[in-house]
């Protein structure tokens, strides 16, 4: 049986040195940047997501639609809630579930879906949540045929929506469901994956790194069948972003 | 992985007659590589991009030792088990043993050549748990009992027939082959049922940052998200050199690899994950284990003109840019890891004798080092690597070249040591060659080049040399 | 490559590195290549003793015996002034890219190495550097079509120029071929150790060859010359295929005697 210590000094060996010197600088990587210097480039990225959120919003469009996610621009609350509806409609869809993120209560979605007849599921439980009731949720989610999240962060360069996890189940609702809709506010949008990657790491000097997060840009592909591309493999196959351009109701 | 590397001429061999095969092959230049030069276009500081990244990584493993002790102490930090495996099997032993004690019934697994070369689901099986492949090249390998045959396009030789019969013999209805469309939601409804039941997953790690104990993966179905949610316990298993020192060097990693690997400006997914979950969380793994596996590494990592193999994140885009690879396929390098990079990897790690041909099965045309997105010299990996098992001068256990070529390559030293037998010899060799040749040239050359007439004509040597014509037209002598 | 010494060459005096192939296979094209660069004013030095720069056994692994070889070669080349002209992208890639690796335990010939490296220039990169791809006028009424060999693109760097040192002959029509830039399959002993994979990679390098109907291909490496034409040839193909240097002399010649073909 290996353990760390004698793994590491075989590595240690191997370059050529009888003990682990610890480096203090290198150009390329940015482990030897400070928290000053992290937190600035936090600082930075998200007051340009702010200030440039306008022509932001524009790239993202672009390569969010490159990307394979089916865009929709709303002006306001009501209209994104009035959307996610006939999105659900038209895929006949019985069971929705939606995660427990902010903008999903600040759209009128709840009533909306209700009125409409479709069963809405909120997997938002307490930690006093019994086994039972978490496995009750996590199959509602296999079940589901539309899940439906906020957005944490959007980046631009690439057309990605960033989900850092929510109370209750909420990994599975952009996966399990056949339909993702994903809700983003302006604002969230940052401009390349240097910037998302730049607030990862202040929140992480910071000791606020999240337990985990999932860039999904565009539906499930495959092309390992004679190369040709095919969608839905085993996450959603069809993903919609809601774009709300104003904070209104 | 048992290595067969000792089969590569005769798997090649089969492989260049195949032609369902070779016409997978192409797909491999149209798409991947065809991919990658679209996308480095696209990006407008792509070379930038390459040499940082080339830095990144030269830097992580000259200092391999301190991250591997940052990344362990960080990931336990966060609440998940580090096992240090200096060999596959005991990676192996602990991923099983660890299934054993939890009552495991059911593993997925997603994205890991590292458990290709423990062999992992095939002895899992063996042991009796339900282990299955999730990525759907790899799953379609499993069902054919076959091993990887590129690195990120597991199932490239395999044709929409093959993998209908592998997926379900009563499924071709009379001569119509099934579309891609309907294989794959005939699989993604196969394998959907075992991920609502799998209570353990093993994935690979694309990327392990050491200074947060994160680590990422880069998918684009959506088993790696499956299986980092789903189950109650998650194995990332990788290889020691996969750290990159800090989360913010993902973004020049990320780019690098996606759009090298198939051109995509980034996967469909890319997941981070920073240890088990969190308490209010309720989906996600309550135990989360890396298994961080040697299994000869320390080899390439010792020798200074070797090391660089290391930097490799497994892009596959050497494989693409191949005409070598192109022609024998990835199951002739016999091995885990097949194409240019496996050239180096796999005889270092396996044993240089039984795996001799690999390193010279290359025209040294130098593809692979410009396709590389961290700009690892192979070609110059690959000479080292010939001059070891030609010559031996440092293990002779390593040299494999016989006594006739040792002898051909004495002569010709000989004969270059001095212009008059150079002269001589051209011209001796002309009269012999001669009578056997129509016009200038010949249907069947003498050993040892006689392998260049099977399919080439030959060429007669000059009667005269360069330097008797010159001389003859009065060019003064230095 | 350090910065040249010399300011427009600054000098009418160069060497010829025929290389062992060229020598004692193909001395037409030696004697094009000198009569290329004495069209452009220049006098060309033969060095008589020169034999071979240590490739071949180099790139199988015997190091032991080309080391000696090479040694000879910078023996015999660090006696000459100015620059050293190699008509072969693979052999001017072992001297200047790969000496030091060969030369690695001693230190003194590895500088000695670096040093005669800084002179050592490959044909078509000589002439784009210190005369310009317009350099060369002349006549040839042909179709042709271009390789890419591998050393000269990846190990010397140069891709385009010769294109353009072709599109400048009067009357010469160039096809582009597909997949120009991907290798013929020779590798040196490749050819002969593993021939089957090697006429394989030939093959899909014929087919584009013949699918872009040129009369002739052009390429700037013998040994890549030799597979192609070798194969070619076994196919009954009528395409032919020269040295850069054999057609840019044709068609100086042409020019200066008015014919427009051979």
């Amino acid at each position: 049986m290996t353990d760390k210590v004698s793994f590491i000094k075989q590595v240690t060996k191997a370059l050529g040195r009888s003990k682990m010197i610890r480096p203090t600088e290198n150009y390329a990587t940015a482990i030897f940047d400070d928290r000053h210097l992290a937190s600035a480039n936090a600082v930075q990225a998200v007051t340009d997501a702010d200030s440039m959120s306008a022509s932001l919003i524009e790239q993202m469009v672009q390569s969010a639609d490159e990307a394979g996610w089916k865009v929709h621009r709303t002006d306001n609350f009501e209209e994104s809630a009035e959307l996610i509806v006939s999105i659900c409609k038209d895929h006949n869809a019985n069971s929705v579930l939606r995660s427990a993120h902010s903008v999903l209560t600040d759209i009128p979605l709840d009533s909306a879906l209700t009125a409409s007849g479709a069963v809405l599921e909120v997997t938002e439980h307490s930690s006093e949540s019994s086994i039972q009731q978490i496995q009750k949720s996590k199959s509602a989610a296999f079940r589901a045929d539309v899940g439906i999240t906020g957005v944490d962060y959007a980046v631009a360069e690439t057309g990605t929506v960033v989900l850092h996890p929510r109370a209750g189940v909420s990994r599975l609702l952009s996966l399990a469901p056949p339909t993702h809709i994903a809700v983003l506010r302006p604002g969230d949008v940052l401009a390349s994956l240097d910037e998302l990657f730049a607030i990862q790491r202040d929140d992480f000097l910071n000791g606020e790194l999240q337990g985990s997060m999932n860039l999904i840009s565009g539906p499930s592909k495959t092309a390992d069948i004679e190369g040709t591309t095919v969608t839905g493999i085993h996450g959603p196959l069809e993903v919609h972003l809601i774009i709300i351009e104003n904070n209104k109701s | 992985m048992k290595p067969l590397t000792i089969n590569f001429r005769s798997k090649a061999a089969q492989t260049i007659v195949d032609e369902q095969v070779q016409n997978s092959l192409e797909h491999v230049y149209t798409g991947f590589y065809q991919g990658r030069l679209n996308a480095a276009a696209d990006t407008p500081n792509w070379e930038e991009l390459r040499t940082k990244g080339k830095a990144i990584k030269d830097h992580t493993i000259a200092h391999l030792d301190h991250y591997l002790d940052m990344l362990s102490g960080k990931v336990e930090e966060n609440g998940g088990t580090v096992f240090f495996a200096d060999n596959a099997d005991e990676a192996r032993q602990y991923i099983t043993k660890l299934a054993k004690d939890r009552d495991i019934a059911t593993v997925i697994k997603a994205k890991s050549m590292v458990s290709e070369e423990m062999s992992l689901a095939e002895n899992m099986n063996d042991a009796g748990f339900e282990a299955v492949e999730t990525d759907l090249g790899e799953y379609i390998i499993q069902l054919a009992g076959e091993t990887p045959y590129h690195l990120i396009a597991p199932a490239v030789h395999k044709s929409r027939k093959d993998v209908a019969d592998l997926l379900d013999k009563d499924f071709t209805d009379g001569d119509r082959v099934p579309d891609a469309t309907e294989l794959t939601m005939l699989a993604r409804e196969q394998l959907r049922d075992v991920f609502a039941r799998a209570d353990m997953s093993v994935t690979g790690v694309n990327f392990a940052v050491a200074e947060s104990g994160s680590i990422v993966l880069v998918t684009n179905e959506g088993n790696g998200r499956m299986s980092t949610s789903v189950p109650r316990i998650h194995v990332a298993v990788m290889g020691m050199e996969k750290i990159v020192p800090s989360i913010q060097d993902l973004s020049t990693m990320l780019r690098i690899l996606i759009r090298s690997a198939t051109g995509q400006r980034i996967s469909t997914y890319v997941t981070m994950v920073n240890g088990p979950k969190t308490p209010d969380e309720e989906e996600g793994p309550d135990e989360f284990h890396l298994v961080i596996m040697n299994n000869g590494r320390h080899k390439l990592l010792r020798d200074p003109l070797l090391r660089e193999s290391l930097n490799c994140i497994r892009c596959g885009a050497c494989l693409n840019a191949c005409p070598v690879y192109r022609k024998v396929g990835g199951h002739a390098y016999g091995w885990v890891y097949p194409g240019p990079i496996g050239a180096i990897v796999t005889p270092v790690i396996t044993g240089l004798k039984d795996a001799s041909d690999l390193p010279a099965a290359s025209s040294l045309c130098g593809a692979c080092h410009e396709a590389c997105p961290v700009k690892i010299n192979i070609p110059r990996m690959l000479l080292e690597l010939r001059h070891r098992t030609a010559e031996g001068l440092s293990d002779p256990n390593e040299r494999t070249s016989k006594f006739s070529e040792r002898a051909i390559w004495k002569a010709w030293r000989i004969g270059m040591m001095g212009r008059g037998r150079f002269d001589w010899g051209a011209r001796i060799g002309y009269l012999f060659m001669r009578p056997f040749s129509i016009n200038g040239w010949m249907k069947k050359a003498p050993p040892p080049i006689s392998g260049w007439t099977l399919s080439r004509d030959f060429p007669l040597i000059a009667r005269e040399s360069l330097k008797s014509r010159l001389n003859r037209r009065h060019k003064k002598d230095v | 490559m350090p910065e040249t010494l010399y300011n427009n060459l600054g000098t009418q005096s160069v060497t010829l590195f025929a290389t062992c192939m060229i020598d004692q296979m193909a001395p037409a094209v030696g004697e094009s290549t000198v009569e290329v660069l004495e069209h452009l004013g220049l006098q060309v030095n033969f060095v008589d003793q020169q034999t071979c720069c240590g490739q071949p056994a180099f790139n199988s692994g015997f190091r032991s015996e080309s080391l000696p070889v090479a040694q000879r070669f910078l023996e015999l080349f660090e006696k000459v002034d100015g620059p050293i002209i190699v008509p072969s992208g693979s052999c001017a890639a072992m001297v200047r890219n790969f000496y030091t690796d060969l030369f690695k335990h001693d230190e003194g010939l590895v500088e000695r190495a670096r040093s005669l490296s800084e002179r050592v220039y490959e044909f078509t990169e000589f002439i784009d550097r210190f005369f310009g791809c317009n350099a060369i006028v002349g006549t040839c009424d042909d179709q042709v079509t271009y390789h890419k060999c591998c050393h000269l693109l990846r190990e010397i760097g140069i891709d385009e120029q010769p294109l353009k040192m072709l599109s400048n002959i009067d009357g010469l029509r160039i096809t582009p071929m597909n997949r120009a830039d991907v290798c013929c399959g020779f590798g040196g002993a490749f050819s002969v150790k593993m021939p089957d994979i090697s006429s394989a990679i030939l093959d899909e390098k014929l087919d584009n060859i013949e699918a872009t109907k040129a009369n002739r291909l052009v390429a700037g490496d013998i040994g890549c010359i030799y597979q192609i034409q070798g194969g070619l040839r076994r196919r009954g193909s009528t395409t032919r295929v020269l040295h850069i240097a054999e057609i840019l002399s044709e068609s100086i010649r042409n020019s200066k005697t008015g014919k427009v073909t051979e």
